[in-house]
């Protein structure tokens, strides 16, 4: 589903980001990206949606080089990439159900597929009391099940999370990882940047961990270490 | 997937009620410059028509010395006669001359009464083939300073002086107007500049979720034609009221009859009203454009 091929991004001022990265997940995995801060998780997630383009190296996802891309087509690629952020970007003034709608809307996606899709997604992160809640009114990890419902909305195959359960207490984040969890379980393919490492070593799945933009470790149901 | 009209609109109008106060800045400034520059053609349209009425009639008058000797006199009825630059001339003579006087000062019987035929010079208006003035000028000065001849007027000066003035307020509107539409260019790029900076996080969100880059433009794009165009009808009723009581004013025949002709045609102003049109489009597509490309795309 995903794969680098010696993918090397170095910022301005020489600073590399990411060196010689060669990474295959395959669909359906569960991948935790760890590290210290600054040791190129973010930009990892960046460059799978085409955020951020490498100096060197290819990156593939769903078979497809995002490299070679047209700019044009980027929008299409994230269509299939679901991105949760550690700070939420709810919109604030804009319900539960409307944030959750516009990430159908902007895509162009009918009234009907939009009426039918939304509610379905707030049952599936236990939200449907809420709809009309405004962000304000929600606790932080209603906040991020709302930011996650719009991630998945349009079913994508990937879901991108940097450090999600950030912002969030030990007890909500537990929470989040079972609703990420459920997710996974339906096929799609989830790589997730975190400092959690209570939810690392609970969930023991793949762990690739970055330092100082080199992978210094790839483990089957590892830990964080 | 294409972008919902319905979509569009409703962005834009929320665009342009959050920054409601830049949003009228803006139109008044579009409507004020798009008044002038329109207005710079309506001016020239109405002067053109005036002196293209004035150069067709136009002619020259030699007037002859009431002294002059009968040969000096027929000298000069010979020059006018077989000059091949003359269309046409006509003699009026002391008596007409006097009738002239006395129609023209009727309303001061005493100026009148000091006057006689006799001391009215006799004169040739005569009427050339070519109406331009320079011609006209060239062909009157051929008779300046001949014997028995006055003096030669002709109404090229007037004329002159008054295109002069015309071009003068024309390039005052021209370059008004033009300042006016450079200052409304960049208030629809800040205005639209402030409204992406206004929905950064709505931005970010749609790129994340996979919008189109002309999905997210086309709101942003269409609220700068949007006041553009309320500009122009501004201005396009400013221009109507020049038409309508400034210029159909001077150009009343009860007002100065060296205005009759001061006018503009319907087809003038409708082409003027396209062009304000056109202009405003233009405008506001350069403002928006760059707007967009240069804090939308990076």
């Amino acid at each position: 589903m995903i794969k680098l091929e010696n993918v090397t991004k170095v910022y301005k001022g020489d600073s590399v980001a990411l060196r010689d990265a060669t990474v295959d997940i395959g669909k359906g995995e569960f991948v935790f990206l760890v590290g210290a801060s600054g040791s190129g998780k973010s930009t990892f997630i960046r460059l799978l949606n085409r955020e951020e383009v490498p100096e060197h190296g290819t990156i593939y996802v769903a078979g497809k080089d995002i490299g070679a891309l047209g700019s044009w087509k980027v929008p299409y690629l994230r269509r299939n990439i679901g991105y949760i952020f550690q700070d939420f970007k709810l919109l604030d003034n804009k319900s539960v159900s409307e944030n959750v709608a516009f990430a159908l809307e902007v895509i162009g996606k009918p009234r009907h597929v939009v009426r039918k899709q939304v509610p379905a997604i707030l049952e599936l992160v236990g939200l449907s009391e809420k709809i009309n809640s405004l962000p304000s009114e929600l606790s932080g990890g209603e906040q991020q099940r709302v930011s996650i419902a719009r991630a998945f909305v349009n079913r994508p195959l990937i879901l991108l999370a940097d450090e999600p359960t950030g912002n969030l207490d030990p007890q909500t984040s537990v929470g989040i990882m079972r609703l990420l969890d459920r997710i996974n379980r339906t096929g799609t393919t989830v790589v997730m940047a975190t400092h959690d490492r209570g939810i690392v070593d609970t969930m023991r799945r793949r762990v690739i961990e970055l330092d100082r933009g080199v992978i210094v470790r790839d483990q089957a149901r590892g830990v964080y270490e | 997937m294409a972008i919902s009209p319905l979509y569009a609109l409703r962005e834009t109008g929320q665009n342009l009620w959050r920054n409601l106060l830049l949003s009228l800045a803006t139109i008044i400034t579009i409507g004020v410059s798009l008044w002038l520059f329109g207005g710079f053609f309506l001016f020239n349209y109405a002067v053109d028509n005036a002196t293209a009425r004035w150069e067709g009639g136009i002619e020259f008058v030699v007037w002859m010395d009431p002294e002059a000797s009968p040969e000096q006199d027929g000298a000069i009825l010979e020059a006018i006669s077989t000059s091949p630059d003359i269309r046409d001339h006509t003699y009026v003579d002391q008596d007409q001359a006097y009738e002239e006087f006395k129609e023209i000062f009727s309303d001061t019987p005493e100026l009148v009464e000091v006057v006689s035929p006799d001391v009215m010079p006799p004169s040739y208006r005569v009427v050339p083939v070519d109406p331009d003035a320079d011609v006209v000028e060239e062909l009157a000065s051929q008779f300046e300073g001949r014997p028995g001849v006055k003096t030669v007027v002709s109404a090229n000066d007037t004329i002159r002086a008054i295109q002069k003035q015309a071009d003068e307020i024309s390039i005052v509107f021209f370059i008004g107007s033009i300042i006016l539409l450079g200052a409304a260019t960049l208030l629809i790029l800040t205005n639209i500049v402030s409204a992406i900076r206004n929905r950064g996080r709505e931005i970010e969100i749609m790129k994340v979720v996979g919008a189109t880059n002309w999905f997210i433009r086309i709101p942003f794009m269409l609220e700068g034609i949007v006041q553009a165009v309320i500009g122009a009808v501004l201005a396009w009723g400013g221009l109507y009221v020049i038409d309508r009581k400034v210029i159909s004013g001077l150009s009343d025949p009860d007002s100065l009859e060296l205005m009759a002709g001061f006018e503009v045609s319907d087809s003038e102003f409708l082409s003027t009203s396209l062009l304000v049109l056109g202009i405003a489009i233009a405008v506001s597509v350069i403002g928006s454009s760059v707007a967009v490309t240069r804090y939308l795309d990076n």
